[in-house]
């Protein structure tokens, strides 16, 4: 039973490229899924009736799925729904996308529901239109508690990502396994894979935890 | 564009038997990261410094690597080390049960920390010994905080079995893939095995939200 | 049935009607908040709501700036029935100030930003302009050494101190105070009715839901005592702490131990 390890070096290229296409999924998505997330707890809370039972079914249904069934369905529907045929990477992005949106949702969601409510109130009582008190008063506290859970869902997103390698996308799961079957070299290849995620993964838990210390709600 | 659902009609059986086996792993991780996890926090909590900081980095670690790393290598990479081979299920079963058990430490480790000092120091004034302590006092209060989210983490265990599809592990996302492979119906098949994720989900994350609701007065100390 | 004294014995009757409450009825689904309330407030008067918890008081402030909408009846606000459409509302909100049990101050921003964001954000005023006029409020309220404090780190008096300054940098026509003092420690409340007795001596209309009687009996123009939606007794407060007609006030203040 030999090991060589230096297989990894050899392939330090393809795993870069793998690890570069993983961070830039993590950063689209979130690109994405905050903003749609906004938008979606928005419309649960203040949307009219038939708005926020369509936006509450998303988001229950997106909480039940498991991401990866999400990932194939997604291969298999979008080009369907959509008449072109989309690559496996924006298929990934798109999964990831409707998922992480969801949770995110829920987060905003949560988060404005905490700030009592007379506060809105008071805010209202100097004359403030709805719009100004939702922006001025209830998200500037909402943030504290929701920026932690972002962080959360941003370590979560960084971790799934490793899912859509399932559809081929050229992640750095993807491509250490494709290594990894031309090469016959299993041990070394899949603990580079697992120690590249925990070299990467490790601080962004730190980060989170940091998060959770510095925005600690005293109330 | 038409839909044929008959297909899982033929295929009913099959499906079953993945769901059958999803429940089976799901349980099962469930209970082993739940008994590893108390025996892991414990020794977080209470344990000699040199094992609190081994107890960190194994938790920090699950927190930064993939499940389905974990799986691939639990399958793969560990046989080769152990020289022992094991069935798909059995690795899932291992793979799932070490990485769970890493967030059902955090959560016993929470519930136990948000106990107001104030309570242990009464129970000391009326003489217990810190076993006692814990026991009768600290863990009765903490596992009500905890339950929420324990249900949270039954959810995402649930949806991680389905990971492990990517070992051969015959449970549903595995059993949908083949039967939808063969039957050249993709469509039709994955719809059907979200309804039946969402059958079997649903009824958790709803259980946990009403759980949470109320359990936050009780948390109120 | 509302007890309508005669307007001879209202001291300020003279002045203007601010506030006309006519009939007014709020139901929070079978609960029958308020019963049919009559009562006018005059410019310059101090009128006072006293009466059990849960007997409206705090209610009828909340639906006159039009947090709360009514079922039935009417309310005037400076000789205009109150719109129910929240543009007219917010307009009608700029006129008036209102200050809450629970202060309610913006916790993530200063004492100094508290006060000047109504300026700022509903008057769209200049920053500089809205921080001088909020300096001048705090200064008024006599915390003019806290303006960069955040009210975590301000008592519960002087929080609500702040929070009048707030309402008043708005420069309203009428101020409500819904319960201002029950909320602090008994320390803290002298100094928060000495600023609000101040604002009356000074001219202010008020509308004050209160517990404090001896406030009520000194400050106070015109008294009205609430049981169960509706006003049992209203009066000078001569009438009510020394005199009451009626059973229920004595009751009430007999409860409150009131020895006038």
């Amino acid at each position: 039973m030999t090991f060589d390890w230096s297989v990894v070096w050899q392939h330090r290229d393809v795993l870069a490229a793998g690890t570069g296409t993983t961070i830039l999924l993590t950063v689209a998505t979130m690109a994405i899924a905050v903003p749609c997330g906004i938008v979606v707890a928005v419309l649960r809370l203040y949307g009219p009736a038939p708005i926020r039972t369509v936006a509450t079914a998303y988001v229950e249904l997106f909480r039940n799925l498991p991401l990866i069934l999400v990932v194939y369905w997604a291969f298999y529907v979008l080009p369907i729904l959509t008449g072109l045929g989309l690559p496996p990477l924006a298929t990934g992005l798109a999964a990831l996308s409707l998922n992480v949106t969801a949770y995110n949702a829920e987060t905003f969601r949560a988060g404005i529901n905490s700030i009592r409510r007379g506060q809105v109130d008071a805010a209202m009582a100097l004359g403030m239109s709805r719009g100004q008190a939702l922006r001025r008063v209830v998200l500037p506290q909402a943030l504290r508690r929701i920026l932690p859970v972002l962080a959360s869902t941003w370590v979560s997103l960084f971790k799934d990502t490793s899912l859509v390698s399932v559809i081929a996308v050229a992640e750095l799961a993807y491509v250490s396994m494709q290594i990894r079957s031309q090469t016959f070299r299993v041990l070394e290849m899949l603990t580079a894979m697992a120690t590249i995620y925990w070299l990467l993964g490790y601080p962004q838990a730190k980060f989170v935890d940091w998060m959770q210390c510095r925005f600690k709600v005293t109330e | 564009m038409d839909f044929d659902f008959s297909v899982i009609a033929d295929h009913a059986r099959f499906l079953a038997s993945g769901v059958g086996v999803t429940l089976t792993l799901a349980a099962l991780s469930g209970l082993g990261s739940l008994v590893l996890g108390f025996i892991v926090a414990l020794l977080r909590l209470y344990g000699p410094r040199w094992l609190k900081a081994i107890v960190v980095l194994y938790i920090d670690s699950m927190r930064a690597i993939p499940v389905l790393v974990v799986l691939v290598w639990t399958f793969f990479a560990l046989p080769i080390v152990t020289g022992l081979t094991m069935p798909p299920f059995i690795a899932a079963l291992i793979g799932l049960t070490v990485h769970l058990a890493a967030y059902a430490a955090e959560i016993v480790r929470a519930g136990i920390e948000s106990i107001r000092p104030g309570q242990t120091r009464a129970a000391r004034a009326l003489g217990l010994s810190p076993a006692q302590i814990v026991r009768r006092i600290v863990l009765p209060q903490a596992l009500v905080r905890m339950l929420p989210a324990f249900g949270s983490l039954l959810s995402i265990t649930i949806k991680d079995t389905a990971i492990a599809s990517v070992i051969a592990v015959g449970e549903l996302m595995r059993q949908s893939e083949t039967v939808a492979g063969q039957s050249f119906q993709p469509i039709e098949v994955y719809s059907f095995a979200m309804l039946l994720y969402f059958l079997m989900l649903f009824p958790v994350t709803r259980g946990v939200d009403r759980l949470y609701r109320r359990v936050a007065h009780l948390g109120r100390s | 049935m509302s007890d309508t004294a005669p307007d001879a014995r209202r001291e300020k009757a003279s002045g203007a009607k601010i506030i006309r409450y006519r009939g007014v009825i709020k139901h929070y689904g079978e609960f029958h908040a308020l019963n049919g309330v009559d009562l006018d407030v005059h410019a310059g008067e101090v009128v006072c709501l006293i009466g059990p918890s849960g007997s409206g008081k705090s209610t009828l402030l909340r639906c006159t700036n039009g947090l709360e909408s009514i079922e039935g009846g009417d309310i005037e606000f400076e000789g205009a029935l109150l719109a129910r459409d929240e543009r007219s509302l917010r307009g009608v909100r700029q006129r008036m100030g209102m200050v809450f049990q629970s202060f309610e101050l913006f916790p993530h921003l200063t004492a100094l930003e508290n006060v000047a964001e109504g300026p700022r954000t509903v008057r769209r005023m200049k920053i500089m302009e809205a921080n001088r006029r909020a300096l001048a409020m705090l200064a008024k309220v006599g915390l003019s050494d806290k303006p960069a404090s955040y009210p975590s780190a301000l008592s519960g008096g002087q929080q609500q101190r702040v929070a009048i300054a707030r309402a008043l940098a708005m420069e309203p026509d009428v101020m409500l105070f819904d319960e201002p003092t029950s909320a602090l420690d008994p320390e803290t409340i002298g100094e928060v009715l000495n600023v609000m007795k101040t604002l009356a001596e000074e001219g202010m209309t008020m509308v004050v839901v209160t517990h404090e009687m001896s406030f009520a009996r000194r400050v106070g123009d015109w008294v009205a005592v609430f049981d169960a939606g509706r006003i049992v007794e209203q009066g000078p407060p001569e009438q009510i702490f020394d005199a009451p007609t009626t059973e229920r006030t004595r009751d009430f203040l007999s409860h409150l131990g009131w020895a006038g």
